[in-house]
């Protein structure tokens, strides 16, 4: 396994790491059915980088990164999140953290009640900002080349359009931290590059982690990192370029089902 | 371009008006119970009201009865001697006494016989108020012998009301000779009045010193309090005092605790309650499974379970203000129809209170399926969004 200090594609970085995990192990189930999930991960995400994860279906890739976004209790090992440890924290802690970060779903998830302005909006209220949402919502949304479909409801929307709007959701507050599953799995391929340019300028200009599980090949070459989660333990973990040559057809490991 | 400051978005209200259908068939849930809540309180509380109001045309302010009596209609006799004894008490201004019994009327058309409620009363004394009663013909009628007047709201099955017509009462002949206002309650179906000496030929042998109510008139100024409880001194356990206010809430208590009537309203109220409960729940939980993903991606974007919470009650009491104000129309619409339906027999009133009441109990209904199906909603695991 791949240290974690020496991480390829990016610079050695002096401030902290956004992600920094220490010899995690997670368990589904107990007693007798108790399963082990993720085994001694260790891992350091830093500001400014964007992280794919690879790796085959059952390999723990969501897991990670729902134990990474608040979304399940770690109890073994150490994970800081923006500083914070998540490890032993309380539920109402969690769901503080959770504001923090922007999260993409595989699936769009909008409140079909409300339209494309109003599910961004959903959650600039979180941060209070009553006065500026409708303005911070139809930014975002003109941003993603939605500027005309505000006051839509998701009814009304392409799959494409829906995901932009979900993603515009993720990316309103300016989250220090995004996790995305498949962003890019339902968009064309000229949304689905304004997406991932938006995350590199998001990356770029404020500092912002993007730990991302994809499969799509027309993306990597955003990536700082590739880490590829094999049976619940990291891989590799490598620079584009690298997972690049160690992946060519010759070498096509069985249980890479992606390039 | 500028923004106002918005409020929140209010996100129950619009995932109710989302689905169109299924928010009519909830309002229309809401709306019925509400409604059966309404007739079965409003039957409940015309049975109340008809076996007091005739109590209104009794031109008394205490009145004596027996200890065994449970309600106007089933009485005990008791001695003549206690309103005497009654009149000597300082501010009695008159006493007077009531009889009452049940006689077989006889439809003159088609003959068949039917109870009928009886009161009889010296017709020196003022004991109604109805003004067919007191005047000087009315009077003069009441004396004739095999005479009585006969009640407006009694039931048509009765027969014929008109003055003049002959027909029996307990195989006697009888001529109506005038009519009046009063309503028999729960108990009678139509109603009499004679005087007390054809009450004798009709109910013969029992005497006149017998007396089923007595009525106590008080000089102005008297205290019915004080004179009550000088009464109550006075006069031997075999009868009771009671105040008109005291009357009254004695015979509804009657009617509502010590037989079914009360029970059977009663219990419609809550059967009404528990099926709009039902409706809501159902109607709330399909709402929240429906959007169990979404409700756990707020979750996952940092809404609190509580936020959730807030969103299905508003939702609950969105549709109970909604099912509400159609409910309380169309009651209002019901009443007014059973009111022309029974000929004012059956005072059908909305009151204040039952209006705030079955409002509380409609906000209750909703507030308790909200809170049995918001646990769905509230335990959403937000890490089920990522699978």
């Amino acid at each position: 396994m791949t240290a974690p200090s020496t991480t390829p594609g990016s610079p050695a970085v002096a401030t902290e790491a956004s992600i920094q995990v220490r010899n995690l192990n997670y368990f589904f189930g107990k007693g007798d059915l108790r399963k082990q999930v993720l085994y001694d991960i260790s891992l350091d995400l830093h500001p400014g980088q964007i992280v794919i994860m690879t790796g085959p279906s059952g390999s723990g890739k969501t897991t990670l990164l729902t134990l990474i976004g608040a979304l399940r209790s770690a109890t073994d090992g150490s994970l800081r999140v923006l500083g914070q440890e998540l490890v032993g924290m309380g539920s109402r802690q969690l769901v503080e953290l959770r504001r923090n970060i922007g999260f993409i779903f595989q699936a769009h998830n909008l409140f079909e009640s409300l339209t494309a302005a109003q599910n961004v909006e959903m959650a600039v209220e979180l941060t209070g900002n009553f006065r500026g949402k409708r303005q911070q919502a139809v930014d975002i949304l003109s941003q993603l080349g939605l500027a005309e479909r505000a006051n839509y409801k998701p009814a009304a929307l392409s799959g494409g359009q829906k995901q932009r709007v979900a993603i515009a959701r993720a990316l309103v507050n300016q989250p220090q931290l995004i996790l995305a599953d498949e962003p890019t799995a339902a968009l064309d391929k000229q949304s689905g590059r304004d997406v991932v340019t938006l995350m590199q300028h998001l990356a770029n200009e404020k500092g912002c982690t993007i730990l991302m599980v994809t499969h799509d090949n027309r993306i990597l070459d955003v990536a700082d990192r590739i880490i590829n989660l094999v049976d619940g333990r990291l891989e590799s973990d490598e620079s584009p370029q690298q997972f690049v040559d160690s992946h060519t057809p010759q070498s096509l490991d069985q249980k890479m089902f992606i390039m | 371009m500028k923004f106002p400051s918005l409020p929140r978005i209010p996100l129950a209200w619009y995932n109710l008006r989302h689905d169109r259908p299924r928010l009519l068939v909830a309002v229309a849930g809401v709306t019925f119970a509400v409604l059966l809540m309404f007739m079965n309180l409003g039957f409940l509380g015309a049975l109340v009201s008809t076996t007091t109001n005739f109590y209104d045309e009794f031109n008394g302010d205490i009145f004596l009865i027996s200890p065994q009596s449970l309600e106007i209609s089933s009485t005990k006799a008791f001695p003549r001697e206690r309103l005497y004894q009654a009149k000597g008490i300082e501010g009695v201004q008159q006493v007077m006494p009531l009889y009452a019994e049940y006689a077989l009327w006889k439809n003159p058309e088609t003959s068949l016989s039917r109870a009928m409620f009886v009161y009889a009363f010296n017709p020196s004394d003022p004991v109604f108020l109805m003004p067919e009663l007191n005047t000087p013909e009315g009077r003069r009628a009441l004396q004739q012998p095999n005479t009585a007047f006969i009640d407006r709201r009694s039931r048509p099955e009765f027969g014929p009301q008109t003055v003049g017509l002959e027909t029996e009462a307990d195989r006697r002949r009888i001529t109506v000779v005038g009519q009046y206002d009063l309503g028999g309650g729960f108990a009678a179906d139509g109603t009499l009045i004679m005087s007390d000496q054809n009450f004798r030929r009709y109910f013969d042998p029992r005497p006149l010193d017998q007396v089923n109510l007595g009525l106590v008139l008080l000089e102005p100024g008297a205290d019915a309090q004080r004179v009550k409880v000088a009464l109550q001194d006075q006069l031997p356990a075999d009868v009771e005092v009671y105040t008109k206010t005291e009357i009254v809430l004695k015979e509804s208590q009657f009617w509502i605790q010590t037989t079914s009537i009360g029970f059977i309203f009663g219990l419609g109220v809550l059967v009404s309650f528990i099926v709009g409960t039902v409706i809501v729940y159902q109607i709330l939980y399909t709402d929240i499974r429906d959007h169990l993903r979404e409700y756990a991606t707020l979750k996952a974007i940092g809404y609190s379970g509580s936020y959730l919470f807030k969103t299905v009650i508003q939702e609950a009491i969105l549709l109970a203000l909604m099912g509400y104000v159609p409910g309380l129309i169309l009651a209002l619409g019901l009443y007014e129809l059973a009111v022309n339906a029974t000929a004012g027999t059956l005072p059908m009133q909305m009151t204040v209170f039952r209006v705030i009441f079955v409002f509380t109990l409609t906000l209750l209904m909703c507030a308790l399926s909200g809170l049995i199906s918001v646990r769905k909603a509230v335990t959403a695991d937000p890490a089920e969004v990522f699978a």
